[in-house]
């Protein structure tokens, strides 16, 4: 198993999302997992840059991906709108931009080789699946749990190309290495929104409160996602978008690396639990 | 094996069933299995087609509540996609009005693709003695946006059209605004950007939907950030969009390289809101944020490296 990394934390998980960051440095070391920081990662442009100067953009993820090629070590984050922009910048470099954006790179000594794939924590989690199940120590099987993967960790296929992008089973897989319940649920694609919650608030409320209205009609315990900014979105937004609707449905939504810390019998302080803003206390 | 088929008689929806033989349809294309159906089992069962051949962009229906280009599908695609399921369920596209089974009305978007000028609008300098040329590259850079069909995908899978369709339009819209704005002989970009701001440009949640299951390889998601990107240069930057936009760039660039989520509520909404009830605070209050941020982060190792690299790349684009 590849497991050293250089790791992209992303902008969130050193703010907005400490919760997903502490527990990911739990589950780490009991996964045998090695994560390395990368030195001066810069902000990947959140799916936001691109529309003020794409060429910026491009140029910001060229540099953070010749970091990883420096350390000789894959690329790792949690965030999906990372993993989203940072393979996608690869992509372009390797299907022709390289050479332009080297010469724009070696203002700063740097240049982009194309030697280190990007990866995301759910994807090695399921590439993993058996190593994670012999390490469970508090199989979680009497919660039911709605998987919700969010756009930027299947799509577009053709960026990300994982697995499918309409029928996917990577989170299945590892909540089912968890021992917990997957519920059906038929959200579990949808957008949560995050992206355009200042120009299109009232779009996005309506969606990020059909997902947890969804994930209670399935009975599910929790929701649990990939992304930090899901997270986020479902989370700090949940009351917001559940008076906009009139709904009275509450579900706790839990970062991926929470719930595999829950199962491998880390304490629900370690893993930031108290700082989710749905009351995930119960589940810990 | 089971076809589930959503359908509707001008006044009712209900589901029908259809059993056919794997070995029947396995061959065959989606459109294929449809045409299977009305020829063998119900010959009042609707669906529209014509080419055959994924140019008339007629035939978009959904499989399992994702939208395929049924000419374009071969079985044994979806076999494989689903995993060998004997069970599927095809519907009528999404956020589209249905007129009878998987038939839609496509006159409300053909309405809002009116509103971007979808057609050339060229130079004056061009004549019909001159022709209305333009060179390989330029040629290139729009030939991908020509390819689209007209098949609704895209719109279908969309979840901001399937959130609220009074402030956005379909995704090939903004597509085909791309593509003229774009063209090297257009007169003026602003006679397609404008509308398409104003018609819900910076209201797209950025799903990739539309770019995931388009059958054309189009990305209407990048075409959106494309005509945002050109809106933005031309100077129609104001209003939250553009303002939320900017201050990930600003960030990235002009200061630490790294997104300050204190800054970015006040630089998307002013100080006003955040003291209402801004995501900072909310932040903040769950103990999730350091209220110093505002002064802002550090910067980060090499940043001014960076910056060096970001200006080689624009100078570049300049000369
Ligand atoms: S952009 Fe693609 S999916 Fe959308 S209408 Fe055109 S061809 Fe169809
Ligand atoms: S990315 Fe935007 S245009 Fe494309 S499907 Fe999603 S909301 Fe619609
Ligand atoms: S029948 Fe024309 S595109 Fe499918």
């Amino acid at each position: 198993m590849q497991n050293e990394f250089a790791f992209f934390p992303g902008c969130v998980l050193t703010q907005a999302a400490i919760e997903a960051k502490m527990s990911l440095e739990a589950i780490a070391p009991v996964l045998g997992i090695k994560l390395k920081e990368i030195n001066g990662w810069s902000c990947c442009g959140a799916s936001q840059a691109q529309d003020v100067d794409p060429l910026a953009t491009l140029v910001a993820n060229a540099r953070n991906l010749a970091l990883a090629e420096k350390m000789n070590l894959p690329m790792l984050t949690t965030c999906s709108t990372c993993l989203l922009m940072l393979r996608r910048a690869k992509a372009q470099l390797d299907s022709g931009e390289k050479e332009r954006i080297n010469t724009f790179l070696a203002k700063g000594n740097m240049s982009y080789k194309g030697t280190s794939e990007v990866t995301s924590l759910l994807w090695v989690l399921a590439q993993n699946a058996e190593l994670i199940k012999s390490k469970v120590q508090k199989p979680l099987s009497n919660l039911k749990v709605a998987v919700f993967y969010g756009c930027h960790s299947v799509r577009p296929g053709k960026d990300l190309g994982f697995e499918s992008s309409v029928n996917p089973t990577s989170f299945e897989t590892v909540i089912a290495a968890l021992g917990a319940q997957v519920v059906p649920f038929t959200k579990r694609l949808d957008c949560c929104g995050f992206h355009a919650v200042y120009p299109a608030e009232k779009s996005v409320m309506k969606m990020t409160s059909g997902i947890v209205n969804s994930a209670a009609e399935s009975k599910a315990d929790c929701l649990v996602t990939p992304c930090p900014l899901c997270q986020m979105q479902i989370d700090i937004y949940q009351d917001d978008a559940q008076a906009t609707t009139k709904s009275k449905a509450r579900v706790p939504v839990l970062h991926l690396a929470q719930i595999v810390g829950l199962a491998l019998g880390i304490p629900a302080k370690k893993l930031g639990l108290d700082y989710n803003v749905i009351d995930a206390s119960k589940l810990g | 094996m089971k076809f589930i088929i959503d359908r509707f008689d001008g006044k009712k929806n209900y589901q029908q069933t259809y059993t056919v033989e794997k070995k029947d349809i396995e061959a065959l294309t989606l459109l294929g299995t449809l045409l299977f159906i009305k020829q063998h089992l119900d010959l009042t069962l609707n669906f529209t087609a014509s080419c055959r051949m994924a140019i008339c962009g007629a035939c978009g229906v959904r499989v399992n509540g994702h939208s395929y280009l049924a000419c374009d599908t071969k079985m044994t695609e979806l076999f494989e996609e689903y995993k060998d399921a004997d069970t599927f369920r095809i519907s009528p596209l999404s956020n589209y009005t249905v007129i009878s089974d998987l038939a839609v009305d496509w006159e409300p978007a053909i309405e809002n693709l009116r509103k971007v000028k979808p057609g050339l609008v060229a130079k004056d300098k061009f004549s019909e003695k001159e022709g209305c040329v333009q060179n390989q590259e330029e040629y290139d850079r729009i030939v991908g946006q020509w390819d689209c069909i007209l098949c609704g995908v895209c719109a279908s899978e969309c979840n901001k059209l399937s959130a609220d369709r009074s402030d956005y339009m379909e995704p090939f819209v903004y597509t085909h605004a791309w593509k003229v704005a774009n063209d090297s002989r257009t007169k003026d970009p602003m006679i397609h950007v404008k509308p398409s701001v104003a018609n819900g440009l910076w209201n797209c949640v950025h799903c990739h939907e539309c770019t995931n299951r388009c059958p054309k390889h189009i990305s209407a998601a990048d075409d959106i950030a494309g005509l945002r990107a050109l809106a933005m240069k031309k100077g129609l930057n104001s209003g939250v969009g553009p303002a939320h936009a900017k201050s990930f760039y600003t960030d990235l660039v002009e200061d630490s390289g790294r997104l300050n989520e204190i800054r970015l509520a006040l630089r998307t909404e002013g100080v006003s809101t955040v003291l209402r009830a801004g995501t900072a605070v909310t932040l903040m209050s769950a103990g999730k944020m350091n209220p110093l941020e505002i002064f802002g982060g550090h910067e980060i190792e090499g940043h001014k490296d960076l910056v060096k690299m970001i200006e080689a790349a624009h100078a570049a684009h300049k000369e």
